[in-house]
């Protein structure tokens, strides 16, 4: 490769050299490419260069659709944001969806197609897998021929696996992605009517396919504390963003959830709890009996989710807060569909073609599934995905598949809306869809996926026209019709798997298994955007961990970053130990997703393969497992970008509770107040408009869409895992992540931190060439040209919000990489000081347009990046200067203050405090 | 000759009664010849040191050159840490700069005659050690290549530095000191390079050392403007003594960092450039004393003088670190208090705290003792240790306010990498192989000085042999 390299410079300076000589007469100020081109006779309506058009398309997790809203620079998507019309989404975008678009970028794609080591092509490919041909191979009636799909709802899709059938009557058809649920039924909540909401083993406000939705719901009920406030009780056996959320959270190992919500049931019916905690949820709950949620983990076996539904139930909620509806996903509840009756069917010799599309599930599977060597077996292999993966090492033909930004397709949201998977740019890479490997199956190599859509949207009624086609594509979906509700289901017997059995042997621990919540189940493992996000619980970044509490980590005689062995009959994993304050003792929490092996360039070396130890498909939690220090192991140097997590009795992250909030005492002990001073601030800066902020930590839940949206928007770079080990990670908006209250159990409160935008800006003063500045209309500007690098500014910063780069972050970037930043906002060299500009772009887009259109601006019409991604409307910005805007409303609360406020720095961010609604009647602990 | 031009000739006291300031009865001649004989002979040693500190010198090269083309990225500096190792050393150089002048110009308008045997070597290491500090501000700009912003020069944009700041007043005031600096050490080298030039063996030398002689023929004219001109740089150079490292002490104290934020910074850095510098001083001068047989015009009077006035400053020193430390009490802040009463003295880098402690405040107490004072291996040592504790101080003063600042989260620990020690080892090679080609080109007391003292000590015992 070096070799290569050297020769590669070398020649290609001399042809450079001559190239340059020669041209130098030649080359003016533009590049005159090679074809001949024309210029727009008549310019696209949407189009004018340099102006960003936004398209709504949808993204599908786990088989369910989140709308989404994607700018496009000059035909390059650069910007993935929430579409406010969609059910899923109410503007909002998750981590995820925010990240994915990284993803279409990715140098590591896979780019061509292949058949066996050989380079293929397409055409190929559909020949050998056209029915003429599959056929002398699968049988007629194709009972060799098995496909696994990732879930889906797409209507598009059912319909091509009903045409498939009738070439192929025989053919198996199987869906599979970790986090899939596969259930019949589905439950759906209305958490913006429930006042008192109990979570067992749910992170219902950051994750799932409706989790942005719900955390605006619960939010909702939050914003003003005084009106109404709902109350949170979670019992997890892990940390999660819901549990450091709730007003009471109980450590509950997993072998205690079942019995929990059993003596919660009796308690209900009247019988004697079996703790004051018990007792006083069931007092609560069936005080708001009609207009509580009761919500058990997607992941706990079947029997608690019964239980929770007989509580609901119980409560009278069912139908309220809580209701069922029919999965949409294909194969939902069908047990001859799932991954592991594929499994014993790949067993058998049966099988002959198996074809995969998207999914990794070589590697997203339990090890003891053994996936990848029945795989392997399979005489036919073939995979279509968007990496040479596992799978794609496993399979005999490979084709690249197209991102979702490059293709048509429909899917579902969580409550059934149709919903629109719309192109942004023709194939980067050349991969093709889900929907043209199927049609090839069909016999029909040059689908157009388009007309396809069109007609499968005609035939399921959702647009008949092409007025109505436009009116969708332009929302992205469908509105209405959701999904018709259900009887809810009847609860199971007692599972076998997870009885309560007393805490194993002495060494043992429970294991849990979690969605990564960067990564998810490994399919973003290449996404550096997403490894370099702080875990919104452990704040680690570029690796996973076994997490312990502080208790078990001193039983076991491990600190942070000393590696556990983790042995569970014949499966074992080496994986470094977190110390987590607040984990369940005895209970460790593996997130997947990591130790790929893939051809993935950023994946790979990162953490361990939490698949390893993972039992089944079905089964999130294991018991007695064995876990000593390995011994030989070397330590593992986490990249944590919180290391301190108490405040040191400090008061930068304020909270009260509600019953002290609502009472006489004013809850902030220091108000803000202007610094003497002999100047007017206000002639100071002569705008109209004054850019302030206000954030609630009150609703911020750390899930840290922010910090994505403000990656994405401000091309921050990724620096990496040996940087952010020295604390250079570049993220201008980061959550602090504070505990309170003693580290068994600790209160959480996380606070969004940014540059403040003080309008005494410590930094300003000191740096010596005059490269931050206050503008006229308050912001704290930063001049990159100007700045030398001194880093004086950061050393001044109370807050610590300014980042510096540290080398040339961008030097190494690929073609490809370098098209997903923003051209509205400078790339930083190397040596120049950056930090948060409330996204200046956006500010002076806005006062330009408003210039064109003759009117004046007002202050809420502008969003920050952080603003548009925030689940909980947490954050909101505007104008000093209009009074009745909500972001100076909110300021009015008594609750409001700014951070260091004694330093007279006069910050434009104010803060709301935490208000907590804790449960009187539990005094002691959470 | 010259006593008309010395601000209070009168009679030149001995720094002590029991030691003499010279040993033996040498002649104008035996003592030129002394001094300058390194000038013509080198030994193996010197090559030896020579050789170990262009190794030195090579090595800063090699990772100032790294630095510069790859970044700061490969220091271990941080956010929050973002000054670190390269502003310490900063600090640290430009404080032993400060004993040269201190001792040459200060103690000249003093009138202390001692100063006449070590101000050469003083005024030497000043110069060499600002050549060090000057690298480092440079060296640590993101991007080295724009440091001429700091400067005001009429842009034809229009743009000035900010005034505002600290920094451009920190450039002006170090360029300023190693200016006044220079050409004072010039200027008192004149009539050296004269008798080098006069004695020189070979006729490249004459012209060599002629160049730089500027025409000196030692004429009384001549004398009497040089003298004026020379206690007229020294005027000029005294308030920069105090001013520079009450700039530098800016650099921090006008930020409202815990820790950096104190009004007691200007003199507080001031009195520990002088103490680092005299150590720095001594650990140059015992060795040049001892391999150069110098010990006649370099003797306990000398050492003694430096020793006290060593303790004197270590004394202050203390009191600035009950006064700091108090104040932060005092202050009530939370911030503050936790700076210097948890993170300094129990924090990640207690150890540094505690060890510079021992060296700065404790060690110095020795020098109760005059036995002590005179004994040339516990100056050296306590000499070493003073310098090592200087350079904790600073490291304290800058990565323990900035690792553990107001908002909790953001604390971080720094790491040095192994470019951070290599330049550290390198500016030690630097210093060393600038001050050796010093000792071997330049002669390394100031000849003319010692003579005068020499009639003055003549004069004086003649009067006193005359009384009796």
């Amino acid at each position: 490769m070096t070799d290569h390299d050297d020769e590669f410079t070398r020649r290609a300076f001399l042809k450079l050299l001559g190239a340059s000589i020669a041209l130098a007469g030649l080359d003016g100020c533009s590049r005159i490419p090679a074809e001949k081109i024309l210029p727009y006779v008549t310019q696209p309506p949407e189009f004018t260069p340099g102006i960003p058009v936004h398209y709504a398309t949808s993204m599908v997790i786990d088989g369910y659709a989140t709308g989404i809203v994607v700018e496009s620079h000059d035909g390059r998507p650069t910007k993935v944001e929430g579409n406010p019309a969609h059910p899923a989404s109410l503007g909002a975008a998750g981590i995820l969806e925010q990240a994915s678009l990284l993803q279409l970028y990715d140098p590591d794609r896979a780019r061509t197609a292949r058949a066996g080591k050989a380079p293929s092509t397409w055409e190929t490919f559909a020949s050998a897998m056209a029915p003429r041909t599959l056929r002398q191979r699968v049988g007629t009636r194709g009972a060799g021929l098995a496909l696994l799909l990732e879930p889906t709802a797409s209507p598009l899709i059912a319909s091509m696996l009903a045409s498939l059938r009738t070439l192929y009557p025989d053919m198996r058809v199987h869906f599979y992605a970790p986090f899939a649920s596969s259930a019949r039924t589905i439950p759906q909540y209305d958490f913006r009517s429930a006042d008192v909401i109990l979570s067992v083993g749910s992170n219902f406000l950051a994750e799932g396919p409706f989790h942005l939705r719900y955390a605006r719901e619960f939010a909702d009920r939050r914003r003003s504390p005084l009106a109404g406030m709902n109350r949170l009780y979670v019992a997890e056996p892990g940390f999660t963003v819901t549990g450091g959320t709730a007003d009471h959270r109980l450590q509950c190992r997993p072998t205690e959830t079942e019995p929990l919500l059993e003596s919660l049931r009796a308690a209900l019916d009247g019988h004697a709890p079996q703790s004051e905690w018990i007792a006083a949820v069931a007092t609560d709950l069936r005080a708001h009996a009609g207009r509580s949620v009761v919500i058990a983990g997607e992941r706990l076996d079947s029997r608690a989710g019964a239980l929770v539904t007989a509580i609901n139930d119980a409560l009278d909620n069912t139908g309220r807060t809580v209701w069922h509806v029919r999965s949409p996903l294909l194969g939902a509840g069908d047990p001859g569909a799932t991954l592991t009756s594929l499994t014993e069917a790949l067993r058998g010799a049966g099988i002959d073609t198996i074809v995969c599309v998207g999914g990794n599930p070589s590697y997203a599977t339990p090890a003891s599934l053994e996936f990848s060597s029945v795989l392997r077996r399979v005489p036919n292999v073939v995979y279509a995905g968007l990496y040479e993966n596992e799978t794609a090492r496993d399979a005999k033909w490979f084709v690249p598949t197209a991102h979702y930004l490059e293709t048509w397709g429909d899917a579902r949201a969580y409550d059934g809306t149709y919903s629109i998977v719309q192109p942004l740019v023709q194939p980067l890479f050349g991969g093709k869809s889900v929907i043209e490997v199927l049609a090839a199956l069909a016999g029909n190599a040059a689908a157009d996926p388009l007309a396809m859509l069109r007609a499968s949207s005609n035939a399921i009624g959702m647009t008949t026209d092409d007025e109505g086609w436009s009116a969708a594509l332009r929302r992205g979906f469908v509105p209405g019709a959701p999904l018709p509700r259900e009887a809810t289901p009847s609860t199971p017997d007692r599972s076998p798997e997870l009885r309560p059995e007393p805490a194993g042997a002495a060494g043992t621990i429970d294991v849990i298994f979690e969605a990564d919540p960067r990564v998810h189940d490994g399919s973003f493992s290449n996404n550096g955007w997403l490894q370099e996000l702080p875990d919104p619980v452990t704040k680690l970044t570029w690796d996973n961990a076994a997490l312990l509490s502080p208790d078990t980590a001193k039983r076991l005689g491990v600190a942070t970053g000393d590696v556990l062995r983790l042995a569970h009959g014949s499966a074992t994993l080496q994986i470094a130990a977190l110390v987590v304050p607040g984990q369940t003792n005895d209970v460790a929490t593996l997130h997947f997703g990591y130790g790929r092996a893939g051809a993935e360039s950023v994946a790979s070396g990162v953490g361990g393969n939490a698949n390893r130890l993972w039992p089944a498909t079905d089964r999130f939690a294991l018991t007695g497992v064995m876990a000593e220090r390995a011994a030989h192991a070397p330590r593992r140097e986490f990249a944590i970008t919180q290391t301190h997590w108490t405040m040191e009795g400090r008061d930068q992250a304020r909270s009260d509770t509600l019953e002290h909030y609502g009472g006489a005492t004013p809850i902030a002990p220091v108000r803000q107040h202007q610094p003497l001073t002999i100047y007017d601030p206000q002639q100071r800066l002569g705008s109209p408009l004054q850019w302030a902020m206000t954030i609630d930590l009150g609703t911020c839940i750390g899930c840290s869409a922010c910090v994505v949206a403000c990656q994405a928007e401000n091309n921050i770079p990724i620096v990496g895992h040996d940087d952010v080990v020295k604390s250079r990670e570049m993220h201008w908006l980061r959550i602090d992540r504070y505990l309170e209250s003693g580290a068994d159990n600790p209160e959480v409160i996380t606070q969004p931190m940014l540059c403040q935008q003080c309008e005494n800006a410590p930094c300003e003063y000191v740096c010596p060439v005059g490269a931050t500045m206050h503008s006229p209309d308050g912001l704290n500007e930063m001049v990159y040209n100007r700045c030398v690098g001194t880093r004086f500014c950061s050393n001044n910063c109370p807050y610590k919000v300014r980042r510096f780069n540290w080398f040339d972050y961008n030097a190494e970037l690929s073609v490809t990489e370098k098209m997903v930043k923003n051209p509205d906002v400078t790339v930083r060299e190397r040596g120049v000081m950056e930090k948060c500009t409330f996204c200046v772009q956006r500010i002076r887009e806005a006062e330009i347009s408003a210039g064109i259109a003759g009117r004046p601006l007002r202050g809420d019409e502008v969003k920050t990046a952080c603003q548009q991604a925030c689940p909980t409307n947490a954050i909101v910005f505007g104008s000093l200067s209009e009074r009745d805007s909500e972001m100076m409303q909110r300021r009015d609360e008594p609750r409001s203050y700014s951070v260091l406020e004694q330093l007279g720095t006069v910050p434009r961010v104010q803060y709301l405090a935490r208000i907590r609604n804790p449960n009187p009647s539990l005094e002691t602990g959470r | 000759m010259s006593a008309a031009a010395l601000p209070s000739p009168g009679i030149a006291q001995p720094a002590s009664d029991e030691w003499p300031l010279m040993r033996g009865d040498p002649t104008d001649a035996s003592l030129t010849d002394a001094v300058l004989a390194p000038l013509w002979h080198s030994s193996p040693a010197w090559w030896a040191l020579f050789a170990f500190s262009a190794a030195g010198t090579l090595l800063l090269l090699g990772t100032v050159a790294y630095t510069v083309m790859v970044g700061i990225g490969t220091w271990g500096n941080n956010i929050p840490v973002a000054w670190a190792f390269a502003i310490t050393n900063f600090v640290w150089w430009i404080g032993i700069g400060h004993a040269g002048t201190f001792i040459s110009a200060f103690l000249l308008l003093l009138n202390q005659k001692w100063r006449g045997s070590i101000n050469r070597v003083a005024e030497a290491m000043t110069i060499f050690a600002l050549v060090n500090a000057a690298l480092f501000p440079l060296l640590h700009l993101g991007r080295p290549w724009f440091f001429y912003w700091l400067v005001p020069y009429p842009a034809t944009m229009n743009v000035w530095p900010n005034f505002k700041s600290a920094l451009p007043w920190d450039v002006a005031a170090v360029t300023t000191y190693f200016t006044v600096s220079l050409l004072f050490w010039f200027l008192g080298l004149v009539p050296d390079l004269a008798s080098a030039r006069d004695r020189a063996p070979t006729l490249l030398r004459r012209r060599v050392y002629g160049v730089f002689a500027m025409g000196w023929r030692g004429s009384g004219f001549q004398w009497q403007r040089y003298r004026v001109a020379y206690v007229l740089l020294a005027g000029l150079a005294t308030p920069l003594v105090i001013s520079v490292h009450s700039v530098v002490s800016l650099d921090f104290s006008i930020a409202q960092l815990p820790g950096w934020h104190s009004t007691i910074f200007p003199p507080y850095f001031v009195v520990g450039a002088i103490y680092s510098g005299l150590a720095m001083v001594l650990i140059l001068l015992l060795p040049v004393r001892r391999a150069f047989h110098l010990s006649g015009i370099i003797t306990e009077a000398h050492l003694n003088a430096i020793a006290k006035l060593m303790l004197a400053m270590g004394l202050m020193l203390a009191y600035s670190y009950v006064i700091e430390t108090f104040m932060a009490w005092y202050s009530a802040d939370a911030a503050e208090r936790y700076t210097y009463l948890v993170g300094r003295p129990f924090g990640p880098y207690a150890v540094a705290y505690w060890i510079m402690t021992v060296l700065n405040v404790l060690s110095p107490q020795l020098f109760w003792s005059k036995r002590l004072r005179t004994n040339t291996a516990a100056l050296f040592l306590v000499s070493v240790g003073i310098l090592t504790g200087m350079w904790m101080e600073r490291f304290l003063i800058i990565v323990t306010s900035l690792n553990r600042d107001f908002l909790t989260s953001s604390w971080h620990i720094y790491m040095p990498t192994w470019v951070d020690w290599g330049i550290l080892a390198g500016s030690f090679g630097l210093f060393g192989f600038l001050f050796l080609l010093f000792l071997r080109f330049v002669p390394s007391v100031a000849i003319s000085e010692v003579k005068s003292l020499r009639l003055e000590l003549a004069s004086r015992r003649r009067a006193e042999s005359s009384h009796a």
